[in-house]
């Protein structure tokens, strides 16, 4: 018996998902909401780099977009008010389920953490970790020193942004 | 690869003109920076899919990818500092309203 038809099933239910979530983010007016659903197709979308074989990808993937952006996003979303949704309160009658679903993830991966962790280790510098990291560190030095300059311009230029340069006009908001 | 190349660019292309419909269609801030990282997104996939395709030597297209991670985060820092201190200004969202800088 053969698992070939395996990776079009899989590739079929992360297109899917990619899909609905990227129409989701278009289509909802709640925006928390969409923000998640965003995280949601970055998640499928990290599926789809490990069906690639690019694990490492993959795992930028979840850290960077999964991680970081969705959670700089939600700031923003919080930070703005959007009058639009007077639903506001999103998770406050959905505790049981959220721990339904927290509990449905953590469980199993508590057991098969314990479970797999009594296997002989794996061995490091597989995937597609030594080519890429080649390429970054010897054709692409440079670029990545420039990126790594931009990174740091893009942090000290959104603090220089959001910051409140009247002291006077800060502590009165401080009282409000 | 059992699954063709064509079928994860037309993913890719789905996703991004999605993303552009959204850039285009949605007038709250928040929501138009979601749908660049979507569409930015969408060309990531297009880049690993014909890297796997094409550059069997070493990783090019990843490179390039991780470089769009980058850009995408300094991105969202920037666009979302822009938002937030526009809304300090005059509180509001939509960017139809937003116009005191157009000239």
């Amino acid at each position: 018996m053969t698992f070939d038809f395996v990776e079009p099933v899989v590739f079929a239910l992360l297109s899917i998902g990619v899909i609905a979530g990227g129409v989701a983010v278009v289509m909802l007016n709640r925006i928390t909401a969409a923000a998640l659903l965003m995280a949601f197709t970055f998640l499928n979308m990290a599926g789809m780099f490990v069906l690639l074989g690019a694990e490492t990808i993959a795992a930028f993937q979840v850290l960077i977009y999964v991680g970081a952006i969705t959670v700089l996003i939600l700031y923003g979303v919080m930070f703005t008010k959007f009058s639009d949704s007077p639903r506001a309160l999103f998770f406050q009658r959905q505790t049981p389920l959220a721990a339904l679903f927290v509990a449905a993830v953590a469980v199993p991966i508590v057991i098969v953490g314990t479970v797999s962790f009594t296997s002989a280790p794996p061995r490091p510098g597989g995937g597609d970790l030594p080519a890429l990291a080649t390429s970054v560190f010897t054709d692409f030095a440079f670029p990545f020193e420039i990126a790594s300059v931009l990174l740091l311009a893009a942090m000290v230029g959104a603090i220089a942004l959001t910051r409140r340069d009247d002291p006077q006009e800060a502590a009165m908001r401080r009282r409000r | 690869m059992t699954v063709p190349l064509g079928a994860y660019i037309a993913v890719s292309a789905v996703l991004f003109f999605t993303g552009c419909a959204g850039v285009l269609v949605r007038r709250n801030a928040v929501v138009i920076l979601m749908c660049v990282e979507l569409m930015l997104n969408a060309a990531n996939l297009a880049l690993v899919a014909f890297s796997r395709k094409y550059g069997s030597i070493d990783e090019r297209g990843s490179v390039f990818v991780v470089f769009v991670f980058v850009i995408a985060a300094a991105e969202v820092a920037v666009g979302l500092g822009i938002i937030l201190s526009a809304y300090r200004n005059r509180p509001v969202i939509n960017v139809d309203e937003i116009h005191q800088m157009k000239g």
